[in-house]
């Protein structure tokens, strides 16, 4: 019984202890096609949520998203795949069509920037 | 995020009242595209008196007026600049000079939400709903300091909420602002609303507001249900647990057109499995199906907004010794409990909207639902059925500017009762048309005060006047202090309120004609933010009474005895609370609660005295802990609660001396415990897994069921289980969703 509790207290401070460090993180800038604050939820919650990525934030104003991540885990190429995947242009790749057509209209290339 | 932001929308959508226009005046700074502030401009609504002036950072602030939707800006040197206003409440102006003829620009943010409500209210939104993952309603408040869950008895598996140390009946729980888990739906009601089925909800303590009726006599929970027009188009869980408990959830949702979208709700769950630990030979668990579905439609366009639904439910449980088997019902060999519920609802909101006054508005609510349950209790049987019609008209808007708003109308309430138990019959029909008014001043957000009445014409009871009034005034920035009193009425349901009693060799005793319960509810709070170092926190703490002018005595002191009777004398329950909210790193929250009840009721004892005594079953003292930290975009979320629960007053359960009975029966006190969860959560871009823990401790009462061993003997007794009877619990579940 105790030992459940001891387990979970330490994977809690083992999360805590992953969270923090944050020696060798790297840090990549990407321009992307994103358009809006949506886009800007979209892509940065998938970043996020990839294999070794820390952080990610997307300046709307010049379209570059800054990511952070742990270069043990991943790769630039995996985190512009990634992109690619969410619908959105990475540097010189262009998005993959079919996640680009499945984006909501306001999302898409096409649409009138607002 | 996402829900978070659906469910702000929502708020805004909902909180027409209470809107000042604030803005910024700027002028454009030559050759640039900066803008630099104004200070001095003037602001004021065209053709009125209502007006104000920008300080030096260019701001203002202006409450809405009835007479006039336009608002002039001027400053010497500029050119007037007037602007319509609608539904935003904030404005950013840019004044162009004189000399250019060019248009004035107008940009709006989005509206701005009346956070700071003069109810003192708790909201648990869904990602903390999702830090228990488990089940329905009932499993909602873990983390939550005010609300605490119990079994009521060791059988039937109904569940008991308490508040401010009164038990769940005298909370009256909404779902979207409709009056649900009332009547005979108490006794279940909790285990009717799936987790995943709720948005967020909306804890309210102290005397609510007029407008939802007069229920509402120690605080109010309102549940808000996934909408249909949602950002996920498909949500899926699935859970199973280590007793072989199953459930799945699916909603969808389907934005149809711009205006109309439509969304369903679906649940089932199940155990079919024998659990038997405590060795009492008694189910821990009964064994039960349930299958449960909301179908709503909802239609918005610029001036209406409609809702309408449909729900249903069934739901089948057996329990009693551990080899009762359905067809052996009745016996009075094998002690078997069962109950069928059959649950219909139809409900319908349409609300007009002004759009050019966004303080107005006209609302209609109608709700038709119809309860149907038929249970035994070894050889006793209880039927009930319940038929309920329910209409609220609201109508809001503001005397002069938003300063002084106020909500009115009509309400009426039809509820029929057929209750059936052993040879006992009750039946009753209230009819209650009523009409409220309820006022709200309010300086700046600074002060707000509501003071409510409403008049309702009981068929059965008279007329009964509710009086309410609700303070709030915020010291500074950091501090807010509130304070509320009012009144609350309601009819009780003796049966359905006190149903895990019935799983006992106790005569049920109407003494006389139970009357309508009647409180007053006064309590104060105080909410202090605060920032050590670089952390953030908050320090909550109330103080809470409610006094009985007449309860519903529900008197177990005779073991032999169930007795209804009506309060002579006093009854009252004190409840303070402390809670300290820290965020002491970025996604790492800490919550520590103390809460302390004192809670005494009038009975009668075995001489026809009237004697005060502590409340049974419940806690003095209650601690609650909770730690949860959370990755970036929850990639990984962790959750831990302790609580600890103090003795409680048990009823006296020895047997009784056939020539002498003693005055005072000894009470015995149960044991404190505590009670551990933990749960685990990762996130994938559409899908989410959870493991988690109830009950890590292990802690089980261990004689919940008093002469287990003879069910139809003298001495038996399920309904007096005071803590967990079922061990640990392990569960896991899987949740997938499809954003659109």
């Amino acid at each position: 019984m105790k030992t459940t509790i001891f387990s979970l207290i330490i994977i809690l401070f083992l999360g805590l202890n992953t969270a923090f460090t944050s020696d060798k993180d790297k840090e990549v800038k990407i321009k992307t096609s994103a358009i809006c604050e949506m886009c800007k939820a979209r892509l940065e919650r998938n970043l996020g949520l990839s294999k070794g990525v820390k952080e990610s934030s997307l300046n709307l104003d010049n379209k570059v998203i800054t990511v952070k991540y742990n270069p043990d885990k991943t790769t630039p190429e995996a985190i512009k795949a990634t992109i690619i995947n969410t619908g959105y242009d990475a540097d010189t790749q262009l998005a993959n069509q079919k996640a680009h057509d499945k984006l909501p209209s306001c999302c898409r290339k096409t649409a009138a920037p607002h | 995020m996402k829900t978070f932001l659906a469910g702000l929308l929502c708020l805004i959508s909902i909180s027409l009242s209470a809107q000042r226009i604030t803005g910024s005046v700027n002028e454009q700074v030559a050759n640039s595209t900066k803008l630099s502030p104004i200070s001095g401009a003037n602001v004021y609504w065209a053709g009125t008196t209502q007006a104000t002036v920008t300080d030096t950072a260019g701001l203002f602030s202006i409450p809405r007026l009835a007479q006039s939707n336009l608002l002039v800006i001027s400053f010497v040197g500029f050119r007037n600049d007037t602007v319509k206003v609608g539904a935003d409440s904030e404005l950013q102006v840019v004044l162009r000079s004189d000399q250019t003829l060019d248009e004035v620009t107008v940009r709006s943010g989005s509206g701005s939400i009346d956070r700071l409500s003069p109810h003192q209210t708790e909201i648990i939104t869904t990602r903390a709903l999702a830090k228990a993952a488990c089940c329905n309603l009932s499993e909602s408040f873990e983390t939550n300091a005010s609300v605490s869950v119990s079994y009521s008895d060791a059988v039937t598996g109904s569940k008991q909420i308490q508040m401010l140390g009164l038990s769940g009946t005298y909370i009256q729980t909404n779902v979207e602002n409709i009056p649900s888990l009332r009547g005979l739906g108490s006794t279940f009601g909790l285990n009717f609303i799936p987790g995943t089925w709720i948005q967020s909800i909306d804890i309210g303590k102290g005397a609510g507001s007029v407008v939802n009726g007069y229920e509402s006599m120690t605080g109010q929970i309102n549940v808000e249900l996934q909408k249909p027009d949602t950002q996920e188009k498909l949500y899926l869980n699935t859970y199973i647990n280590n007793f072989g408990r199953a459930e799945l959830n699916l909603n969808l949702a389907h934005q149809i057109n711009k205006k109309w979208s439509t969304g369903l709700l679906t649940h089932g769950s199940t155990l079919q499995n024998r659990i038997d630990k405590n060795g009492d030979n008694f189910l821990d668990l009964p064994l039960y199906s349930q299958v449960n579905a909301v179908n709503r439609w909802k239609f918005q366009d610029e001036k209406w907004m409609a809702q309408f639904g449909v729900k249903a439910l069934v739901e089948d449980r057996m329990g009693g010794q551990k080899d009762f088997e359905r067809e052996m019902r009745g016996s009075d060999q094998t002690y078997g409990f069962g109950a069928k519920i059959n649950r219909y609802e139809f409900f319908s909101k349409i609300a007009r909207l002004f759009p050019e006054q966004p303080y107005k508005g006209l609302g209609l609510i109608v709700n038709a639902a119809v309860h149907d349950s038929k249970s035994y209790f070894g050889v006793n049987n209880y039927d009930g059925k319940q038929k309920t019609f329910y209409a609220n008209l609201i109508y809001q808007s503001i005397i002069g500017n938003t300063n002084h708003s106020y909500k009115t109308g009509l309400s009426y309430l039809l509820d029929s009762y057929n209750e059936r138990y052993r040879n006992l019959t009750l039946a009753r029909n209230e009819s209650v048309p009523g009409a409220f008014f309820e006022y709200t001043y309010n300086h700046l957000d600074k002060f707000v005060f509501v003071a409510g009445g409403r008049a309702d014409f009981h068929n059965l009871y008279g007329t009964q006047w509710t009086p309410r009034v609700h303070l709030k005034y915020s010291l500074t920035d950091q501090t807010t202090l509130r304070a509320s009193a009012g009144k609350g009425f309601r009819v009780s349901n003796p049966l359905a309120e006190y149903y895990g009693n019935l799983v006992s060799a106790r005569d049920v005793v109407f003494r006389e004609n139970i009357r309508p319960e009647k409180t007053w509810n006064y309590g104060a709070s105080v909410t202090q933010e605060f920032t050590l170092g670089n952390m953030n926190g908050s320090l909550i703490v109330d103080f809470y009474r409610t006094d009985f002018e007449n309860q519903l005595v529900a008197d177990f002191e005779d073991p032999r005895y169930i007795r209804f009777y009506n309060l002579e004398g006093k009854a009252f329950a004190n409840s303070f609370q402390a809670e300290v909210n820290v965020v002491p790193v970025k996604r790492f929250e800490l919550k520590l609660a103390y809460r302390l009840f004192d809670v005494k009721q009038t009975v009668r004892d075995i001489y026809d005295q009237n004697v005060l005594l502590p409340k049974m079953m419940v806690s003095r003292d209650r601690v609650l802990f909770n730690a949860g930290y959370a990755l970036p975009y929850d990639k990984w979320k962790f959750d831990f609660t302790v609580q600890w629960n103090g003795k409680k007053r048990l009823p006296y359960m020895g047997s009784l001396p056939d020539h002498h009975i003693p005055g005072n029966l000894n009470s015995t006190m149960a044991p404190s415990f505590y009670n551990l969860n933990a749960q685990i959560t990762r996130t994938f871009p559409k899908w989410d897994i959870y493991l988690g823990g109830e009950n890590l401790a292990n802690f089980r009462q261990k004689n919940p069921i008093m002469g287990a061993d003879q069910p139809f003997g003298q001495q038996f007794d399920a309904g007096m289980a005071w803590g967990p009877v079922v061990g640990r619990m392990i569960y896991a579940g899987l949740r997938y969703k499809i954003v659109r």
